[in-house]
């Protein structure tokens, strides 16, 4: 029987295929992409029969948490025990990733048809998958550690895949760097942890935390600077500014890493160490709350003037992760992990709709789309579930999940981050209203790319609708009723919590007040952006000095370029001299070339001659001889 | 005294399968390329027969101990063999002569170095000794026409001669001091009162480190290893590099746990020393290389430097050094392995083997090119691959053994030699190639590489099973020694 035990084999099987895709891709059929993903269809069903298990533990009330693993390295007092941790927040983001992850890998078989790196796409895709769930399973946090760059590096790779394209290379070096910033962070954060506590183990770490092991103030240094890990990753104020150029990566990338999985990696090590921060001083929630807020602020305005569809999406993007990370702030689990549950399906669907749009007519930008609804009526519904979803109207699955973390913020207490999230929802629902709009409503502004437009292949469209049902039905999970009926135990709340269980009640005033906020909003979006747009012109002229603003993105990206010529620039101007005349002339090619001469002299002492070598030997003997006698006289 | 003769059923079938092999070579009509292949098998299932003493503690009379020690190196000694006869196939049905008697004479070699690693008293194991190294003599130069490939044999010989007279004249001592030949006998009375022979006794356990040092390629005693690694050819070349180092140190390591523990503070200083030169000049003149064969001949060295650090940080405490030594010895050998078989499939191909032939390979022969870079990459101890792990594991037991400058002179070797193996890996990947024309596929070979790949992978990401072993192989071998060490004064 297949169980919970088994719950390593899951990474397992796409690094096989990511192996067999490197070694012998180029002698498979298809190049090997049906072995990827049916690699990943096995790790969906095997999640299904690991999840029953647990499930099934768990109404019998005996689950621990199970662990696999194997001693890495044990000598002496240095010991390293590798393992997986399978418990029921591990499920919550397996599912995502499985689940969705598959959706889109057999999506992408149609969408990076006849591409010339095909087979490496999936090999690389397959990569990312084993590494994501590694990271999820990770029951210490050097695997997570490991993972976590692993994960990064494919997002590299899979960003910069049309390397050739400069955007594309430049995209991927950004991604990199600036997610190394807050890993630099997350090492010493771990290295904290370790120092004192004398393991990687995760649950050891807790208990060591909560024995009182560590001082607070030694704490609340290592989980902000845990922290800044998830800032790096979950593209958080002040290091989102890759996500909306990770964008040119193919479609599916950005749906599967840079909105359904990778990007959320962030929000989930925080909800797995959230035991950590509890145990330090408050002002570290307040960081993680702070830092969601701004998040919220910054990328909802900039999504309300970017003109690339997918930039849009991956805005609002950052504001869901600002979202979650809100959530987190004020300690509620639960919903963080129902918003990056839900999250998961419906931004996976707007990525891939979005795809199809891309797909059928070559553009990107909203100046050259519009009028789509009628050449691509699927894909217009399905987007628009996905829009519907994301702005949080009634039922579509963010709206559960998005009046989770509005009630959660109001238990908390925090009369700011309330009233922040009540602008966030106005501001979504504009956004992606405007989004819709411009896009599927009104007349093509391009009539030749409207008039070639049409529908996708069945291989597209079908994980699209399938995406679809899972942005309207998702949100259901907050009910008892729907958890119980499919062997839950009961919904979203009883199911991922931290200190106790709770059953979802309508929060009847965020409900109504919400609904009738983003109506409002929707309709706003239409009034402005529907027809030929003209009010959206005016509004701009009325308001250029914040147009601007938000058009140049609060001017980070420049501000962040002008730091990196004028001061590390500068900086390093002044390191490179330095580095050149006292390091490299005087340490390096000093040592080197003593290294060199030394090489240079001892090669003198090879001749080649048989008498030098065996005189050679017989000094050595004599030497030594006289060197332990007289040493012992 | 038991002499229960099944107990060398291994090596019977060894000894036999030479006999076979020497037989298919005079009238058999295989296929020369095939009697690699047989010759693999032979090896292998040495290696799988000896599995039958797993666990077991018993010996052969006095003379040779089947413990878990000696079946650690009966399988290791006959994995080696095994990859070499595959590596040799290809290479020597296109350019060597009396294929039968090659592959004859190279299962022979590994009887001896079993033995090197079975032996419980000082004869036997000389006499194992020289039965690998003469065995290694006749490969050397096996290559009757290549006169670079006699003048190496030549030079290992006489020098191999020279040295073993040393080895000798140090038993005789020790001998002379001790009146037993026994590792236990001579661990006993050294633990005793030696009076005014104690310098004889050091004098004896020197010039055996000579000798011992010569098979190893201890610097000074090194010079003939890289005339002897170029001319002999490739594929005895990668032989001599993993059998005579890894047996060499089976000897070393036993030798000096068993019968000198209890002399520990006299020789410690002195191996210390000895690793230092060694690491020091291996690495550094392998940065002016520029035959691979030469390079690799030179970084071998190196990790012989190594590996004696950890011989100096041995201890009649802890079994931790020798069980690292142990690691870092397996460590080495499938790097190094792997290394060789990349450039033995090169040299079948283009018959070329200076570095800067290697140019553009990667874009040639993409599955070589990686392949090399990992097994490089592995000796340099990076991590992910095999060599971080057991370097880790060796500097770490050299560290605590109160050796720091030891393990800190370990670690900038180290960094030196990175620096030329990534020169043979920028040949490959950023230098423009001669021509773009792809270079065949060899399959038997690239079978070969893919498992001592996956092998420094296995080791580099979950080095616990043969930890496991190595610590297991090691502790037996100290214990009886730490119950004269107890006794040293």
């Amino acid at each position: 029987m297949v169980g919970m035990e088994h719950a390593w084999v899951l990474p397992a099987l796409p690094f096989g295929a990511f192996v067999l895709l490197m070694l012998a891709g180029r002698y498979l059929p298809r190049r090997g992409d049906l072995l990827a993903v049916g690699a990943m269809a096995a790790s969906a069903v095997l999640f299904s029969f690991v999840l029953a298990d647990l499930t099934d533990a768990l109404a019998h009330g005996e689950f621990q948490g199970v662990f696999s693993g194997t001693d890495w390295l044990k000598f002496d007092t240095f010991h390293v025990r590798l393992g997986f941790y399978f418990d029921r927040l591990a499920a919550v983001m397996l599912a995502v990733v499985t689940y969705v992850g598959t959706l889109i890998f057999v999506y992408s078989m149609g969408y990076m048809k006849g591409d010339p790196r095909y087979g490496w796409f999936f090999a690389a895709m397959s990569l990312f998958a084993a590494s994501m769930m590694t990271l999820v399973l990770a029951d210490n946090l050097l695997l997570l550690y490991g993972a976590w760059e692993a994960v990064g590096f494919c997002s590299y790779l899979l960003i910069g895949f049309w390397h050739e394209r400069r955007p594309a290379a430049e995209a991927a070096k950004k991604a990199f760097i600036t997610t190394r910033i807050g890993d630099v962070g997350f090492l010493i954060g771990i290295v904290l942890l370790w120092r004192e506590a004398g393991t990687f183990n995760l649950q050891e770490i807790f208990r060591f935390a909560q024995e009182g092991g560590y001082s607070t103030p030694y704490l609340t240094l290592a989980v902000l600077l845990l922290f800044a890990g998830a800032v790096g990753k979950s593209a958080q104020f002040p290091l989102h500014v890759w996500l909306p150029d990770a964008m040119e990566g193919p479609t599916p990338v950005s749906a599967l890493i840079h909105a359904a999985t990778m990007v959320v990696a962030g929000v989930y090590m925080v909800a797995r160490t959230m035991p950590l921060f509890q145990e330090a001083d408050p002002v570290a929630l307040d960081v993680v709350t702070s830092l969601g807020l701004t998040t919220v602020v910054l990328s909802a305005t900039i999504a309300l003037v970017v003109r690339d569809v997918k930039r849009v999406i991956a805005y609002s993007t950052i504001n869901s992760l600002g979202l979650m990370m809100v959530a987190l702030g004020a300690g509620s689990v639960t919903a963080a992990m129902f918003y990056l549950f839900v999250h998961g399906f419906f931004k996976a669907l707007l990525f891939l709709a979005a795809g199809n749009v891309l797909h059928a007519t070559d553009r990107q930008t909203v100046d050259d789309l519009g009028g789509l609804a009628r050449k691509m009526p699927l894909t217009a519904v399905a987007f628009g579930v996905g829009a519907l979803a994301m702005a949080g109207l009634f039922p579509f699955a963010g709206f559960w999940a998005k009046d989770e973390i509005l009630v959660a913020a109001r238990e908390y207490h925090n009369q700011v981050a309330v009233a922040v999230l009540w602008v966030s929802v106005a501001l979504a629902a504009l956004y992606m209203g405007r989004l819709y709009t411009l896009v599927f409503t009104g007349q093509p502004r391009d009539r030749h790319v409207w008039e070639h437009a049409h529908e996708g292949p069945p291989i597209m469209v079908g994980p699209v609708l399938l995406l679809t049902l899972g942005a309207v039905v998702t949100g259901f999970l907050a009910f008892d009723q729907v958890g119980e009926a499919l062997g839950l135990g009961g919904g979203i709340g009883q199911f991922v919590y931290l200190e106790e269980p709770h059953t979802f009640h309508m929060p009847w005033g965020e409900a109504i007040g919400s609904t009738l906020l983003v109506v409002a909003s929707l309709g706003a979006a239409w009034a402005i952006w529907g027809g030929k747009g003209e009010l959206a012109v005016q509004l701009g002229k009325r308001l250029q000095p914040l147009y601007l603003l938000l058009w140049n993105k609060y001017y980070m990206d420049d501000l962040y370029q002008w730091i990196v010529n004028r001061i590390v620039l500068a900086g390093g101007a002044v390191v490179a001299w330095f580095d050149r005349v006292v390091v490299n002339d005087t340490g390096v090619d000093g040592s080197a070339g003593l290294t060199a001469l030394g090489g240079w002299l001892m090669r003198q002492l090879q001749t080649g001659k048989l008498p030098n070598y065996a005189l050679a030997i017989a000094t050595g003997a004599a030497v030594i001889g006289a060197v332990v006698l007289v040493s012992r006289m | 005294m038991r002499w229960d003769w099944s107990l060398l059923a291994p090596e019977y079938l060894l000894a036999g399968w030479a006999a076979l092999m020497a037989l298919l070579g005079l009238w058999g009509r295989l296929r020369a390329y095939w009697l690699g292949y047989v010759a693999a098998a032979g090896a292998l299932a040495s290696a799988a027969t000896s599995l039958i003493w797993l666990g077991d503690r018993t010996a052969f009379g006095d003379l040779l101990a089947v413990d878990h020690y000696t079946t650690f190196f009966r399988v290791t000694f006959g994995l080696i063999a095994a990859s070499v006869c595959l590596i040799s196939a290809g290479y020597v049905e296109r350019f060597l002569r009396h294929h039968g008697e090659y592959y004859a004479i190279l299962v022979v070699s590994v009887i001896g170095a079993t033995y090197m690693a079975a032996a419980q008293e000082l004869l036997s194991a000389y006499i194992a000794l020289e039965l690998l190294s003469f065995s290694l003599y006749v490969l050397a130069s096996y290559a009757k026409m290549d006169l670079r490939s006699n003048e190496g044999g030549l030079k290992y010989m006489l020098l191999g001669a020279f040295s073993s007279a040393l080895f000798l004249y140090g038993l005789g001592l020790i001998y002379a001091v001790t009146k037993t030949t026994h590792y236990q006998g001579i661990a006993e009375a050294l633990a005793g009162d030696l009076g005014g022979t104690k310098g004889l006794a050091l004098l004896g356990l020197s010039l055996i480190v000579v000798g011992l040092g010569f098979k190893v390629s201890a610097v000074p005693f090194h010079m003939w290893a890289p005339d002897a690694y170029e001319g002999a050819p490739l594929p005895v070349t990668a032989f001599i590099s993993a059998i005579s180092k890894a047996a060499g140190f089976a000897l070393f390591l036993k030798l000096m746990v068993q019968a000198f523990l209890p002399l520990h503070d006299d020789w410690s200083p002195l191996l210390a020393s000895l690793a230092t030169v060694t690491m020091l000049l291996g690495n550094l003149v392998a940065v002016h290389q520029r035959n691979i064969k030469r390079l690799l001949a030179y970084s071998s060295i190196g990790q012989v430097g190594y590996l004696l650090a950890g011989i100096a940080a041995l201890s009649p405490e802890t079994a931790n050094a020798a069980s690292a030594v142990l690691l870092h010895l397996a460590g080495y050998v499938i790097s190094n392995l792997a290394a060789f078989a990349c450039v033995t499939v090169y040299y079948n191909w283009t018959g070329k083997e200076d570095i800067y032939e290697y140019r553009g390979l990667a874009e040639r022969a993409p599955f070589v090119a990686l392949a090399l870079s990992i097994s490089l990459f592995s000796l340099a101890g990076m991590p992910l691959f095999a060599g971080f792990v057991t370097k880790f594991v060796l500097f770490q037991a050299i560290a605590e053994a109160d050796l720091l400058w030891l393990a800190a002179v370990a670690v900038f070797a180290s960094f030196v030699s990175l620096y030329y193996y990534l020169m043979v890996m920028r040949q490959m990947y950023l230098v423009e190639p001669e021509t773009r024309e792809r270079l065949g596929v060899a399959w038997p070979e690239y079978g070969l590489v893919a498992v001592l790949v996956v092998a420094i992978f296995v080791v580099g990401l979950g080095p616990q099973p043969l930890f496991n072993a190595a610590q297991e192989a090691a502790s037996l071998v100290y214990q009886g020694a730490a119950t004269f060490a107890a006794l040293s004064p």
